[in-house]
């Protein structure tokens, strides 16, 4: 039997970067593979060259035992692939129906009207063929993210997809949405299709997929049969050496409240409430944790404590009202922000490291008395980060856009901690990080608690915010749905909060 | 989706990305060999110009066919004619000829010179203005309108100092400093305006800036021919500054109206923004929102106020060219200012937006300039022909930086991250 899908010697290069590095890939008919690395890796290039976004610098793409060559997305969904992008494509106020049969509607009268009708029966016959539970004539604006996802897994189905690419498809889900998702990928293997999905989750991978392949650095590490293969060795792989996965937390010692956040209400970027009416405070010495699936208004609530947004209520640092102080003020007092979106805010891209080391220091002693930046000090500064936390490569004056994410990422954590923090604000603070600096970056974060720091941290990863945190709260639509301590909380009660069921209302759910 | 629109997508990237990576020195090639080619494209303009036009001796007689306008000698008057002829005819080293490269009697402080530096002087205020303001982020179209307030502003203040001033070296010490003073004042508060308007009001600064242009231009005109005219003259200007109000020639001709103080203070001002970019907290804050606004924000960079600050500051550089320019080169001040303040966006651009490649960069400006003069005043060509010389040279010269600050806005977001696993 021929393979689905088989890579050979892809290589792509990029400017500077060699993303994939003779790469092989076999994936069989009917299975489910899970491509697995760190960010960086090579696997959406990977994959992008496989569905002709990327023409491969070397190599070979065999679909069904034919050579291919793909010049753009449509030669690969005429060859049977499609491929569903972490930011779905769907226009929010079309049905279901009409989303999936866009561009390729059933007509009528000659050609001269869309068979509404007919569209509605087929995407319904294609539910029913493959089990998927959605509604065609749902507006698409009103569906959760997980029916949003498999209106895109029928869209890719109805234009005759046999091979089914995903690019890391849990990211956005609740843990309930992921397990409905794993059982649409046993419905479609079982009538023969073919699906590739990319993760940086171990446990995923190893659940969900029939054979993994490991990349590492834009090679082939090996790919392997996920029944015959431990957490251990998987996470050894992507690694590359040995790596502790449990976070081994000791009992809190909280002191005095650090900060202090009494109603507060935060609009989005659209002027609608994103954040309504939420109160808590961190102690000095613990870890507060807010979980919750992305989107749920913790990016606003941030905001709002960092002095990136404007909130209506009050916040108050070390008994000092800074609702309306400016970021430099909160910076100068104490506070360090591992910011969500590293590319935006973390790191200026075109600046070299002993630039960005110095970002939120620029008017601050010892850096910059009286308004002259002492440069051969914040070199100083960064080559002590740049070895402390292992960033690679270890250039100071390297451009923060030449760097990967996860480097980024270990450089920010470095530069925030060093300010000798009151107060750490963390928001995803390990994301794209390898296994082994997220080790290192949860020991410190540990470390700056243990020496009597607030931590507030906010993780889209459950593991993370469950082994970090004292006491957890999950936020959903902009509130917090319940406070609960992570040492006794199940899994499957935090997905139900996260969902948005508040505690001791029944366990149904939508 | 394939085809052709798809290869000419990568073609562009391709050169994008390939002047995005281009060294200093390989920018300098760049722009030398762009100089090389608006000449070679000029000179087929002035040949085919020059056989469209009648006249009784050709100027030139190349392959058998006479041409109207010789285009070696009006390069020649554009590049040689602007620095006083220097070369000595004699030394044609390709032909092993090594006489003394200059030619006899050839000063560097000659007339023609002199303008090229006089030109320079100004065009490395309102370059500096521009490039500045571009660093920041913000797009200042609006040099010329703060150059008019300046130098407005400056004239008037020392016609009204002077009568209370000493004349002699003391006057000059107190009125040429407090010219500039005044003119970089008010050229800072009158960029000021659209910094508040973008700031505050999210007023798009290329807007407001073109049209206070306008602004600045008409106040200058009402104000001048209603208020502070001089009488009996033709043409709408203040009466002359007192001699202790101008700024004083060193070695040239007082007759060409330039003085190397004064070049030596914008060589000056260079150097301090340069300092001011690289080595101040001010102009890491105007360097950060300028390439990452909201990384800015997040580094605690007051945003509206850096905005402010940049415009007020290119402003006043504006304002000191004004300044220059009525106490250097006109001696008072007159309605119909040059546009130095666009060329200063030229200038800004070729120099990459850098203070210490803008004092490279203006000289070359000068030089057409001061050419061009040399060119109507020596040879038949018609002065539209020179100015469409000029453009091509600027054009070419100007273009390939200026496709590489584009590429530089535009490829990071596509291509820094190719293994991109996240939300890249």
């Amino acid at each position: 039997m021929t393979s689905a899908v088989h890579l050979d010697g892809i290589t792509k290069r990029f400017p500077g970067v060699v993303a994939n590095d003779d790469v092989d890939l076999t994936v069989e008919r009917g299975t489910v593979h899970a491509l697995l690395g760190e960010n960086g890796a090579g696997k959406t290039t990977l994959m992008n060259v496989l569905y002709g976004l990327y023409e491969p610098t070397a190599g070979q793409i065999v679909v069904d035992g034919t050579e291919r060559s793909f010049d753009a997305p449509q030669d690969a969904i005429d060859a049977g692939i499609g491929m569903i992008h972490q930011h779905f494509m769907l226009v929010d106020p079309m049905t279901v129906a009409e989303n999936v049969t866009l561009g390729t509607e059933p007509r009528k009268w000659g050609g001269l009207a869309i068979d509404r009708d007919q569209a509605h029966r087929d995407v319904e016959r294609l539910c029913d063929r493959f089990g998927l539970d959605v509604d065609p004539g749902a507006p698409v604006a009103e569906l959760s993210v997980g029916v949003q996802q498999r209106t895109e897994i029928l869209k890719a189905l109805y234009r005759g997809t046999e091979i089914l690419i995903l690019d890391e498809p849990t990211a956005v889900l609740t843990p309930q949405e992921v397990e409905e998702l794993l059982s649409v990928f046993e419905m479609l293997t079982d009538q023969e299709k073919t699906i590739i999905f990319i993760t940086h989750k171990l446990g995923e991978a190893m659940r969900a997929a029939d054979e993994i392949t490991v990349l590492r650095d834009g090679q082939t590490v090996g790919t392997v049969d996920a029944g015959e293969i431990t957490r251990e060795e998987l996470a050894e792989m992507m690694v590359g050496r040995e790596v502790l996965l449990e976070i081994e937390s000791s009992p809190a010692d909280p002191g005095s409240v650090v900060l202090s956040v009494d109603d507060l209400t935060v609009a989005d970027d659209r002027g609608v409430d994103a954040v309504s009416d939420v109160s808590f405070s961190v102690r000095g010495g613990e870890v507060f944790g807010i979980a919750g699936v992305d989107g749920n208004g913790q990016s606003e609530l941030i905001e709002a404590i960092t002095g990136l947004r404007r909130p209506h209520g009050a916040i108050e640092l070390d008994d000092r009202e800074i609702t309306d102080n400016s970021r430099r003020d909160r910076i100068e007092h104490g506070m360090a922000y591992i910011p969500e979106d590293r590319h935006e805010r973390g790191v200026v891209m075109e600046f070299d490291l002993v630039e960005n080391g110095l970002l939120g220091s620029q008017h601050a002693e010892p850096f910059a008395g009286n308004g002259r930046i002492d440069w051969a000090r914040a070199r100083e500064h960064t080559e002590a980060i740049i070895e402390e936390y292992d960033v690679q490569p270890p250039n100071p004056d390297a451009e923060a856009a030449s760097l990967s994410g996860g480097n980024q990422q270990k450089f920010i954590v470095g530069r925030e901690f060093a300010r000798e923090p009151n107060l750490v604000v963390a928001t995803h603070p390990t994301r794209g990080v390898d296994i082994g600096s997220t080790e290192f970056i949860h020991e410190q974060l540990l470390e700056l608690r243990n020496a009597g720091v607030a931590v507030l941290l906010v993780s889209s990863k459950l593991e993370e915010v469950r082994g970090l945190s004292d006491r957890l709260a999950v936020m959903y639509e902009g509130e917090f749905v319940d406070t609960v301590d992570p040492e006794t909380v199940t899994e499957e009660e935090l997905g139900l909060l996260m969902a948005g069921e508040r505690p001791a209302q029944g366990d149904e759910h939508r | 989706m394939s085809g052709a629109p798809k290869r000419v997508k990568e073609g562009v990237r391709t050169v994008l990305e390939r002047l995005v990576r281009a060294s200093a020195f390989e920018r300098i090639l760049i722009s030398a060999a762009a100089l090389v080619l608006a000449v070679l494209v000029g000179t087929v303009l002035v040949l085919v110009s020059g056989r469209m036009t009648t006249c009784s001796t050709a100027a030139a007689t190349y392959f058998g066919v006479g041409f109207c306008y010789d285009p070696v000698t009006v390069f020649d008057r554009l590049f040689f004619g602007a620095l006083g002829d220097p070369m000595n005819p004699l030394f044609r080293p390709l032909e092993g000829e090594f006489a003394p490269p200059f030619r006899a009697g050839w000063s560097p402080f000659n007339t023609a010179m002199g303008v090229t530096l006089r030109e320079t002087t100004v065009l490395v205020f309102t370059g500096l203005s521009v490039a500045l303001a571009f660093r920041a982020g913000v797009f200042n179209i609006g040099t010329q309108g703060q150059l008019i307030a300046g130098g407005l502003a400056s004239a008037l203040g020392l016609l009204s100092l002077a009568p209370v001033v000493p004349g002699g070296l003391v006057g000059s010490l107190v009125l040429v400093p407090a010219g500039l003073f005044i003119g970089a004042l008010v050229g800072g508060l009158y960029g000021a305006v659209p910094g508040v308007l973008k700031a505050y009001a999210d007023a798009n600064e290329v807007i407001t800036t073109i049209m206070l242009n306008f602004v600045a231009a008409q106040i200058a005109l009402y104000l001048v021919s209603n208020y502070f005219k001089r009488p009996n003259s033709q043409v709408v200007e203040t009466v002359p500054l007192p001699d202790a109000a101008t700024i004083p020639p060193v070695v040239f001709d007082p007759r060409t109206n330039v003085s190397l103080i004064a070049l030596a203070v914008a060589l000056g001002f260079a150097g301090a923004i340069y300092y001011l970019l690289g080595h101040t907290a001010l102009g890491y804050d105007l360097r950060t929102s300028g390439l990452q606004p909201a990384g800015a924000e997040y580094g605690g960079v007051a945003t509206k106020r850096t905005i402010v600050a940049s415009l007020t500051l290119s402003g006043a550089l504006g304002g000191l060219g004004g300044a220059m320019y009525v106490m250097m080169i006109l001696g008072n001040f007159q309605i119909g200012v040059p546009a130095y303040g666009f060329d200063g966006i030229t200038v800004a651009i070729l120099a990459g937006n850098n203070p210490l490649g803008v004092v490279f960069a203006a000289p070359l400006f000068g030089i057409i300039k001061s050419g061009s003069i040399v060119i109507d005043t020596t040879t038949s060509v018609p002065p539209q022909l020179v100015d469409v010389l000029r453009g091509l040279i600027v054009l070419f010269v100007a273009m390939p930086e200026f496709f590489r600050q584009i590429g530089h806005r535009v490829l990071p977001e596509e291509s820094q991250t190719p293994g991109g696993d996240g939300d890249a």
